[in-house]
């Protein structure tokens, strides 16, 4: 924002609040109430204006509290923010950020959904979401610059952890820095196992690949960091040396994320030997913590999924 | 007026011949309407339009022959044939448009915003018909335009059908006019078929945008001519209805007025209307000469990156 005065932030409680999980605190008092804007809970408008603000040359970042909210605004997401550089042959962009919050804490079936395989489907978006503190920040940078809108979207679970206790990326700079959208992260090298994740199930991935170790399984850990675009000649040079591939997703199992990166693995003609997806199994999210384990990856059930993928059950 | 209703009129003969697919939204027998907007915008004002956008686009200075090679699905249109005619993007004029009912007034809701922040004088203007205004996008935006006393105007083209559901079927209040109070907005009808009646409208409404006395809705009542779409049976108007309707056709009667006050003869404007009707015919035939464009390039524009 100190860089480009044409960076903005609209949204509900990004003001004066400074977001419900803090990420704006402090902006609206540095940059005024013109360029961080607090709106009424109106998230068609929101999300048009920043056509409208777009289409005027600034470069928005939009703030969709929660991604479940994106039903009551994602027409002009879809058929406006998504198509309208395609629409105008070129001629007109659409450099906006839409940045909300995913993933599971509890909190039921309509505030903990991931949903980055539905923006992933529709054509023209990018779709972010990292996995530690170090990402967030430099992805931002890079979705704020970019010219093609960025859904980003951060894990709630993530968002109330303290940078000291993230086992990875912690280490954030002051000054300003990008991570590239687009080229995912090996946290972790391995032999017998290429597991595939992104966002809140990074860290849990990372733990079960390291009780894994102690079993003799060696666990490739890659942090995707996007889902468009899908970085799939690091995922492809992996499996090559793995020959098995576990995906990760928080978000829904059936056609999303998990059955693109095993299919586009097979257009490649990769030899595997082995695959297992491990996401929620096409339900909702549960209201009470005992049923929503169940059905949320977690270091248990990544566990198993490892120990199932590479024949040791 | 008469450019407008001739360009229309040349929509309309790509459509048996299906050089044009799809739904085509032509707005013949509201021309009145677009006119009275004309002249009172520069290019830094927004204009926000719907799938029924020709006209407005004409208002707005829009090209007529990218804006019909377009609409004729051509390489040479306005968005090279990735839009369609519901579609008209002309970001030096700040006009857009889209084919979702009420969407286009919170994309001139961020315009007038823009307005707020560059602190200059610009206006947004979105065209709606009667069936947008029931839409959540439009309380929305019109509640934030309020709020925020934005220079929002808001012209909605009453034509009394949201396609085949009468207003007065689908409407909790009688009038749109009479909503806007509790937006904090100015709110008038006007007689759409009279093109001084909308201009007056226009133009005092752009002058309290401008002041910033906030957004204005002007209702200007009006009549489809044809249906919603080209193809459309439109059995839920009476024959009745739609002969009486459409014998109240504001072309004529502004004719009538500028013969009337002595502005112009009827051989005059016969003359003119004659030179108009050879212009757009030359443009059309010249426009399908043009290529369509290349299936190739179908995967271009979806990043700009």
């Amino acid at each position: 924002m100190e860089r480009d005065p044409q960076v903005l932030v609209i949204g509900e409680d990004v003001g004066g609040q400074g977001g419900v999980f803090g990420a704006t605190r402090g902006l609206q008092k540095k940059y005024g109430s013109g360029r961080v804007l607090d709106t009424p809970i109106s998230e068609s408008a929101i999300t048009g204006m920043g056509v409208g603000l777009a289409l005027e040359g600034y470069r928005p970042v939009l703030e969709i509290m929660f991604v479940d909210f994106i039903g009551v605004c994602l027409d002009q997401v879809y058929n406006a923010i998504a198509k309208n550089h395609y629409m105008s042959g070129g001629k007109v962009r659409m450099p906006i950020v839409i940045k909300t919050a995913g993933g599971c804490i509890g909190s039921g079936a309509q505030h903990s959904q991931c949903l980055w395989g539905l923006f992933a489907h529709l054509p023209g978006l990018k779709v972010v979401a990292p996995s530690n503190p170090y990402d967030a920040k430099g992805l931002m940078a890079s979705a704020v610059e970019s010219d093609d809108p960025v859904v980003f979207i951060e894990h709630k679970g993530l968002l109330l952890k303290r940078a000291e206790d993230f086992t990875f990326g912690s280490d954030v700079p002051a000054e300003r820095y990008t991570v590239p959208i687009g080229k995912a992260n090996v946290v972790r090298e391995g032999s017998d196992l290429t597991l595939v994740t992104l966002s809140g199930t990074v860290a849990p991935s990372v733990t079960a690949a390291e009780e894994a170790l102690k079993k003799g399984i060696s666990v490739e850990v890659i942090d995707l960091r996007s889902v468009v675009p899908l970085d799939m000649d690091t995922v492809a040079a992996s499996v090559k040396k793995t020959g098995k591939i576990l995906v990760v997703d928080e978000d829904y199992l059936s056609f999303g994320l998990s059955a693109e990166v095993v299919t586009r693995l097979l257009e490649r003609k990769i030899s595997i030997t082995s695959v297992k997806r491990l996401a929620v199994p096409d339900v909702p999210i549960p209201g009470a913590l005992s049923l929503e384990q169940e059905v949320v990856p977690n270091e248990r059930s990544i566990s198993a999924a490892i120990a199932e993928t590479v024949g040791k059950a | 007026m008469l450019w407008m209703r001739h360009f229309e009129l040349a929509c309309l003969e790509g459509v048996p011949t299906r050089e044009i697919h799809g739904e085509l939204h032509t707005g013949v027998g509201q021309e009145a309407i677009s006119a009275g907007m004309v002249g009172f915008l520069s290019k830094e004002d927004a204009m926000c339009s719907t799938h029924r956008n020709h006209m407005h686009a004409i208002a707005k200075g829009v090209d007529l022959r990218a804006m019909l090679a377009e609409i004729f699905e051509k390489s040479t249109g306005i968005c090279g044939g990735f839009g369609g005619h519901m579609h008209i993007f002309d970001p030096s004029l700040k006009f857009s448009a889209t084919g979702i009912v009420g969407a286009g007034v919170p994309v001139a809701l961020g315009h007038a915003y823009a307005a707020r922040l560059k602190g200059n004088q610009a206006v947004a203007v979105a065209v709606v018909g009667d069936g947008a205004v029931n839409t959540g996008a439009f309380h929305e935006a019109m509640n934030m335009a309020g709020a925020l006393s934005l220079p929002l105007v808001v012209v909605v083209e009453n034509n009394e059908w949201a396609i085949s559901v009468p207003f007065s079927a689908s409407s909790a209040t009688e009038t749109i006019a009479e909503r806007a109070p509790s937006w904090r907005a100015h709110g008038i009808r006007v007689n759409g078929l009279d093109v001084e009646e909308v201009a007056n409208a226009f133009e005092a409404a752009l002058a309290r945008a401008r002041s910033g006395k906030g957004p204005s809705i002007i209702e200007a009542m009006c009549y489809r001519f044809r249906g919603h779409f080209e193809g459309d049976a439109d059995m839920y108007r009476s024959k009745e209805e739609k002969e009486r309707r459409r014998s109240e056709d504001p072309l004529e009667r502004t004719k009538e007025t500028l013969v009337a006050r002595g502005l112009a003869t009827l051989e005059e404007l016969n003359e003119i209307e004659k030179s108009v009707v050879a212009s757009i015919s030359e443009m059309l035939a010249s426009v399908r000469k043009d290529p369509s464009p290349s299936g190739a390039d179908a995967t271009r524009y979806v990043f700009a990156e």
